[in-house]
């Protein structure tokens, strides 16, 4: 559904895309991460036309985002990270404006608005102002914003920063109502685990460059030859700790009392090893497994060393 | 263009700008400054004229003045954040996603800045009723004044608007339309003079008026001032700035209507995000 060839994107001399490819297919849920600066917006301003790439072809729904600008509007939906909303309009009126703008005729638009406010548990907000809404209201009515005209194709630029928490599981809530509708959802973050149960594959891409890209599972162990680990245990932490930080194919342990986190660059004979040293130093274990819930892990893990 | 009601960024922007308290001020200051001024010239002329009868020409010369000063302050202000606050306001992107051509925005945009700029003439117009009740005035001149503000109206419209299509932030956009509508308005005048005083020294045929030259004629049919003055018949500067020909109207309304076209067409280019000028 969204592919993009060697796309490349500099200002002036900055490259801020370098080489790109993505390859996303219907109806798959695809996180896009990397830390701020790395060029998501970029990349999802380029697939929405709303930017002109330097070199390199991107295709949304099989139509070429330079070429043919118009098709490419008409199946997807674009939520900028910062947009803002109009004064002095009701969140119906709000919505009803775009949906005229997509030219959706007059009659469809008071249903199809009720429709969408339902899906982002506003239809208590109809008649409220936008601009007096809050900003979980004023995101979740910007997705809202982007559905009026049913595209296939959904492209969510960090739906969830300034959330609270609540408001980013409620985001959450909703985008999995849209997964289990079969759309193709680009959403991008610099928070990890805001994605981790959501996506389908993950992109990861710093300094312009993507640098995996895959499933979950995929990018954390494939790519690098890295897993990160966890070790819990019941006594004898200093020991515990002494041969971690010891061991060569041990990085960055992180020491939390009785838990230890760790990346770990050895192959599996040799994290058997590992748990036997561990037990011969009559450290008591109780856990000793691949870390996989936590996504920020896989993202040092991945980046680690990238653009040094 | 479309419907014009069913056009979703007119009825939009109709709905913002009538919503707020903002525009009912701006409307009722604008007919009190007309209005004071009005009233206050009238107690002028009856201070130092006992005869009133046939001073609706002088009358009509100050509030044609005083329109016009409100026209060149208000309408350029209007259209130079039409696109620039979409911008600031961080809605332009979205728009530029819908199926609203970036066209159809710059003339929705135009439309709906013009359109308050006719209310507050529309509202003033009883205001030139009082005219009538001196005298002295032709019906004619009303309506070729009345032309005469649509055109500019228009002009400082589109102005306003390619300014703030070219131009990211509407305070900078805002001063940059107003410089470009001083030119026009100021800047052709100073150039017409000077040109003026260089003919004059130069050519010693004393049969010839500046006027003659169909150069200065055309920059004299430019210039708003001037042809204002001439459509209402006053010649404040002096005999030589008089044009001779039947037809300067026309030259101004047509130079005007051409360069907010090509102003318009150039805004609407400028606001295409991704260009392909070779095609469509
Ligand atoms: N208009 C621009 N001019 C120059 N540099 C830009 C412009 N827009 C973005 N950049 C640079 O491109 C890089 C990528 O930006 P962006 O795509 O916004 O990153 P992200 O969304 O991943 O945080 C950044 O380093 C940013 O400074
Ligand atoms: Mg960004």
């Amino acid at each position: 559904m969204i592919q993009t060839h060697d796309l490349t994107k500099r200002y002036g001399k900055f490259e801020a895309l370098n080489s790109v490819n993505l390859s996303i297919e219907k109806g798959k849920v695809y996180g896009f991460i990397g830390p701020n600066g790395a060029g998501k917006t970029t990349t999802m301003m380029i697939l929405s036309t709303l930017l002109s790439a330097s070199s390199g072809k991107a295709y949304v729904g099989g139509y070429d985002v330079e070429k043919e600008p118009k098709d490419v509007r008409h199946i997807l939906g674009y939520m900028p990270d910062f947009f803002g909303v109009y004064d002095n309009l009701k969140a119906t009126e709000y919505l009803d404006f775009y949906a005229s703008a997509y030219n959706i005729p007059q009659k469809n638009r008071s249903a199809l608005i009720a429709d969408l406010l339902e899906l982002v548990n506003l239809s208590n907000k109809a008649d409220s102002y936008v601009d007096h809404l809050s900003r979980g209201m004023k995101q979740r009515l910007g997705l809202a914003r982007c559905l009026v005209h049913s595209p296939e194709v959904l492209i969510l630029d960090e739906p969830a920063s300034g959330l609270d928490p609540r408001a980013r599981i409620e985001m959450r809530e909703i985008l999995k109502k849209l997964q289990g509708l079969g759309k193709t959802i680009l959403i991008s973050s610099h928070i990890l685990p805001e994605l981790a149960e959501l996506c389908d594959e993950i992109g990861v891409i710093e300094k312009g460059r993507l640098i995996a890209s895959g499933s979950v599972p995929e990018v954390s162990v494939d790519t690098r030859g890295i897993s990160i680990m966890q070790v819990k245990v019941i006594g004898r932490e200093e020991v515990a700790e002494q041969i971690l930080s010891s061991d060569p194919l041990v990085r960055r342990v992180d020491n939390k009392g009785n838990h230890f986190r760790f990346h770990y660059i050895g192959s599996p004979e040799e994290k058997v090893y590992l748990l036997q040293k561990l037990i011969a130093a009559e450290v008591p274990v109780t856990h000793f497994a691949d870390s996989q819930e936590n996504l920020e892990d896989v993202f040092l893990a991945i980046t680690e060393g990238v653009g040094n | 263009m479309g419907n014009f009601f069913t056009n979703p960024l007119i009825s939009k922007e109709l709905r913002e700008r009538f919503r707020t308290p903002k525009t009912s001020w701006t409307v009722g200051l604008y007919l009190f400054v007309c209005g004071a001024i009005i009233i206050g010239f009238m107690k002028i002329i009856a201070n130092e004229q006992t005869d009133l009868l046939g001073s609706g020409d002088r009358l009509l010369v100050i509030m044609a003045a005083v329109h016009y000063a409100l026209i060149c302050f208000i309408a350029p202000a209007l259209a130079a954040g039409a696109i620039s606050g979409e911008r600031e306001r961080q809605t332009l992107n979205i728009l530029l996603t819908t199926h609203l051509s970036p066209r159809r925005i710059v003339l929705s945009k135009m439309l709906t800045s013009i359109l308050f700029m006719f209310l507050l003439l529309i509202a003033s117009m009883p205001l030139y009723s009082f005219i009538f009740l001196y005298g002295g005035v032709a019906p004619m001149q009303l309506v070729k004044l009345f032309l005469f503000f649509t055109v500019n109206i228009i002009f400082f419209g589109s102005l306003g608007i390619f300014c703030s299509t070219w131009i990211k932030r509407t305070s900078i956009s805002t001063i940059t339309a107003y410089g470009i509508g001083f030119f026009f308005v100021v800047g052709t005048g100073v150039i017409l003079f000077f040109l003026m005083n260089f003919i004059t020294y130069w050519i010693t045929d004393t049969r010839m008026t500046p006027m003659d030259y169909p150069i200065l004629e055309w920059i004299a049919s430019i210039n708003p001032c001037i042809v204002g003055l001439n459509i209402l018949e006053k010649n404040l500067m002096g005999e030589s700035w008089t044009i001779f020909s039947q037809y300067y109207w026309i030259i101004f309304t047509a130079f005007y209507l051409v360069l907010s076209v090509i102003l318009l067409c150039l805004a609407a280019y400028i606001l295409k995000p991704v260009r392909r000028p070779w095609s469509e």
